[in-house]
């Protein structure tokens, strides 16, 4: 069966119905006739033009120009459009915040009780029907990492990879990293000044490495104003190189010091906020530290944030950095699906192409370390990917199908039924609440 | 009803003061001055020149192709296709063929200078939550020439904006409008004849921040502090009335005792301040234009209006334009309905009015941006929205619901010349502005550094070559 995709798209009770019978087929496919934008380590990521995905088992099989296609593919006509890998959010708080002023709809940071930091847990929070997801999901999201946030301590607690397909079990991957506050907002959280959240953090790393070599003589010599034994236990890991550092930090002379100590702990850092990371970019890039950056970022906050630029994505790349992005703001969860806008002001301000397409698709997977599976276009990979309207980074631009571990996804959510419900005001026979569902 | 309490007053007193001007008779009469914290701003030279050769988006609904705009004393003079447009003797020409030309951007909803950065709480001078009802407090005693927001605004386009308090409150207090120029005063950057405007809350924030302060602590009990607060307003208009027949009669009369907040609220009474009201839900935005009724005043907004598409058809129907943002969502249960076609439902009704703000100091930045999700987003549902009527959502339409679309807001002759230069397509992610007019004085070149204003609190800061831009 042929069927292209603007038949597809031609109306989105036409597009609701073709998604449920593929779903419930877990059908092979062939996406053809695709520009196909590998991102990753390529250069160039349009290399792929006329190319074609074969999607088998939830895995692409094989891609590029001369690709043999399955008698039992669907095959979809992508009739020249871009095909990207799914957008990977490299943080958020994705199924953490349903509501975000309301505390009955947000779960992103736990406060008052002071014993528990490091041992949080964002699996223990997620909320897999959370609407956000869906809305997500239409704008091209397939993977986030989830954070939780720290409280009324330096620790947030561990986080976790999800994909979005609303289905099954959501998490890819739990526990890759600790978050931690460092900076104004490591002050704000542990003894009100700088030098105070740096010598908690220590503090703590040293009992956890107490905790790692040896949790019963931990237990035995516990005393007050140690590290909790829960706490010590979830921080561990950071020291053993299990899970990463996520630290929050953004000011240089901050950044040198957390490059400092991760060097003297042997921690595999990740830098986030980082609004000045490029004026250390140098060190960064040699002790090959990611940067996960807010690239809209160009307001003197607090004065550690004087020197937030939007040129930082393309200084950072400069210097050989990882980037990823994400957005402190209303971006962090509800509005995820405007990553590709992040991207595109990237570029807007000297980024390449590739390497802004790349912060929001393979630099993710990379960081989370799971580049093997996801992240690019690749034979062998999750078979994550968009087919987009027109160029994935404008504004004018929109999903035309999703697919996450080789399924079609629906782009159906409440924000496309409110739609539905309300295009007509015009009174009908019945109240609105019968409108649609 | 719109009587205007101090119009009347100072009419009833002209009589018998004829010798007098009308600001000496408000004098002798004890009224309130009407202005007392006046604009002094004044436009920068502007020059005489043509702009020949750009597509132009004229914010009324319009656009021309290889179009020229001639600019003289800070106005506009001429606007039209190139060939026709008659040349000013010995003017300038300015080759900008194959860029774009929008009115200056005008953002409805900013706290630039009130919330300025950095966001020191020494500096968070927004919201004066200390009681429901500060209808007396200006927003424009609050703002901070010197936030280096209002650079990063210039650098996106924006040339006039209204600074609001925020809303903790029932009434927030009067909002001001500026042109975006940098000034050691905020009187220095206050828009000429620019109507003052007050702001209001609904729902989700009043009774949160006044529940354990005395209330309101329910919605029910916002809307009675609304009235009461309007029935106040009454009276205090119907005394000054009532000093000024006295006055008149020659009888002995004593001027009523000022009130700062009520001074505001009977002016919006009658309709010298206009009311901006944020409001999420439709519902609640159909029963604040009951109360208006009732009151016998205008709704010329409502901000952040996530519901509005729910009641587009009786927002129109009540000439009230909805300021809301292209996408965001469920950051308070209240927003929680946000559709992505909401600006383009709103603006497809007949005579309805869409406005994209920004509320944000980054989202000022970039209206030209949400304005294109906005606009993509009407025609995934099959609404044909263009760019000439996407851009007015961010010029024309803010300007109408500020009280200064006879200023500015759109390219046409006569009328201020704020004006953007796109290197593109305006609603291209990869499109900057390149040059900002306003009365015609080229205040923001993206290209030359001497043409980037930098705040005092900036300057000197980092030795870094990658900074010092307006925009940063």
């Amino acid at each position: 069966m042929k069927r292209t995709l603007l038949a597809a798209a031609a109306s989105c009770a036409a597009l609701s119905v073709a998604t449920l019978s593929s779903a419930a087929l877990a059908q092979t496919y062939a996406v053809t006739n695709a520009r196909l934008l590998v991102t990753g380590e390529a250069d160039d990521p349009g290399m792929i033009r006329g190319g074609t995905v074969v999607i088998e088992d939830g895995v692409i099989t094989a891609i590029g120009r001369d690709v043999r296609v399955p008698s039992s593919a669907e095959i979809i006509d992508a009739e020249g459009r871009a095909v990207t890998p799914g957008l990977f959010a490299a943080l958020s708080g994705v199924g953490l915040e349903e509501i975000g002023l309301n505390r009955e709809g947000n779960d992103r940071s736990a406060r008052g009780e002071g014993a528990l930091s490091a041992s949080l847990d964002a699996a223990d929070g997620f909320y897999a029907d959370s609407s956000v997801i869906p809305v997500s999901r239409a704008g091209g999201v397939t993977r986030a990492y989830v954070a939780p946030d720290p409280g009324s301590d330096l620790f947030g607690g561990c986080g976790m990879v999800v994909d979005l397909s609303g289905a099954g079990d959501p998490i890819t991957e739990r526990c890759l990293a600790q978050t931690v506050s460092l900076g104004y907002s490591g002050a704000s959280r542990a003894g009100d000044s700088r030098p105070a959240a740096m010598a908690r953090l220590r503090r703590a790393l040293e009992d956890a490495a107490l905790y790692a070599e040896d949790p019963e003589r931990y237990r035995e010599t516990y005393e007050e104003g140690r590290l909790p034994l829960t706490d010590a236990r979830a921080l561990a890991p950071v020291l053993t190189g299990e899970q990463k550092l996520l630290a929050e930090v953004h000011g240089a002379s901050d950044i040198r010091r957390v490059l400092d100590l991760a060097r003297r702990y042997d921690i595999d850092l990740v830098l986030f906020g980082a609004t000045e990371a490029y004026r250390v970019a140098g060190r960064i890039a040699e002790q090959d530290v990611p940067v996960i950056l807010f690239p809209l970022a160009n307001l003197p906050d607090r004065f550690e944030q004087l020197g937030a630029t939007l040129n930082a994505a393309a200084a950072l790349e400069e210097a050989g950095v990882t980037v990823a992005f994400y957005d402190n703001d209303i971006g962090y969860t509800h509005n995820v699906r405007a990553l590709p806008q992040l991207a595109g002001n990237a570029v807007a301000n000297g980024m390449s192409y590739g390497a802004a397409l790349s912060a929001i698709t393979a630099n993710p997977a990379i960081i989370w370390g799971l580049s093997d599976e996801l992240g690019t276009l690749a034979a062998g990979k999750k078979a994550d990917l968009v087919i987009w309207s027109g160029d994935p980074l404008e504004l004018m631009s929109a999903p035309e199908a999703v697919f996450i571990d080789g399924e079609r996804a629906s782009l159906e959510n409440r924000q496309t039924a409110l739609t539905r419900r309300y295009r007509d005001l015009q009174r009908g026979d019945k109240p609105f609440a019968y409108r649609g569902d | 009803m719109r009587l205007n309490w101090r119009l009347a007053a100072a009419t009833a007193l002209a009589a018998g003061l004829m010798a007098c001007g009308e600001d000496e008779e408000a004098r002798i009469a004890g009224l309130p001055d009407s202005d007392p914290f006046a604009s002094t701003y004044e436009p920068y030279p502007s020059g005489t020149y043509t702009l020949r050769g750009a597509t132009v988006l004229t914010g009324t609904g319009g656009k021309i192709e290889d179009a020229a705009i001639t600019v003289t004393g800070g106005r506009i003079a001429r606007i039209g296709p190139a060939d026709e447009v008659r040349p000013i003797e010995g003017a300038e020409v300015i080759d900008v063929s194959g860029k774009t030309i929008t009115p200056g951007i005008i953002d409805i909803h900013s706290h630039l200078g009130v919330y300025p950065s950095p966001g020191f709480a020494s500096m968070s001078d927004g919201n004066e939550s200390t009681a429901p009802n500060t209808a007396g407090v200006w927003a424009e005693h609050s703002v901070w020439p010197q936030d280096p927001g209002f650079t990063r605004a210039l650098a996106g386009g924006v040339t006039a904006l209204q600074i609001l308090p925020g809303s903790a409150n029932l009434f927030g207090g009067r909002s001001v409008t500026l042109k975006n120029v940098p000034a050691r005063t905020v009187q220095d950057m206050k828009f000429p004849g620019a109507p003052y405007g007050m702001k209001m809350a609904c729902g989700e924030n009043p009774k949160r921040v006044y529940g354990d302060q005395g209330g309101p602590s329910t919605r029910m009990g916002n809307f009675r502090g609304y009235r009461e607060g309007w029935i106040g307003a009454q009276e205090y208009a119907d005394d000054w009335k009532e000093y000024a027949r006295k006055r008149e009669a020659g009888e002995p009369a004593e001027p009523p005792t000022r009130d700062l907040a009520k001074e505001t609220l009977a002016a919006a009474l009658d309709g010298e301040i206009l009311v901006h009201m944020h409001c999420y839900r439709g519902d609640e935005m159909a029963q604040v234009l009951d109360m208006a009724e009732e009151f016998g005043y205008e709704v010329t907004a409502f901000h952040h209006g996530i519901e509005a598409y729910k009641v587009a058809d009786i927002l129109a129907e009540n000439d009230v334009c909805a300021a809301v943002w292209s996408d965001w969502w469920g950051f308070k249960l209240e927003a929680y309905d946000a559709v992505p076609a909401n600006a383009a439902l709103v603006a497809a009704q007949p005579g309805g009015c869409a406005i994209i703000h920004s509320d944000s100091a980054l989202g000022i930045q970039r209206l030209n941006q949400e304005a294109a999700k906005a606009m993509r987003d009407g025609r995934a549902i099959g609404l044909d929205i263009r760019p000439e009527q996407a851009i007015t959502w961010i010029t024309a339409n803010p300007a109408k619901a500020m009280g200064i679309l006879d200023q500015t807001g759109t390219v046409e002759t006569g009328k201020m010349a704020d004006l953007v230069v796109w290197d593109g397509d305006p609603f291209s992610v990869y499109s900057k502005a390149e040059r900002v007019y306003i009365d015609g004085a080229l205040l923001y070149d993206a290209e030359d550094p001497a043409l980037s204003p930098r705040t005092d609190f900036e300057i000197a800061q980092q030795d870094n070559t990658l900074l010092g831009g307006a925009g940063q």
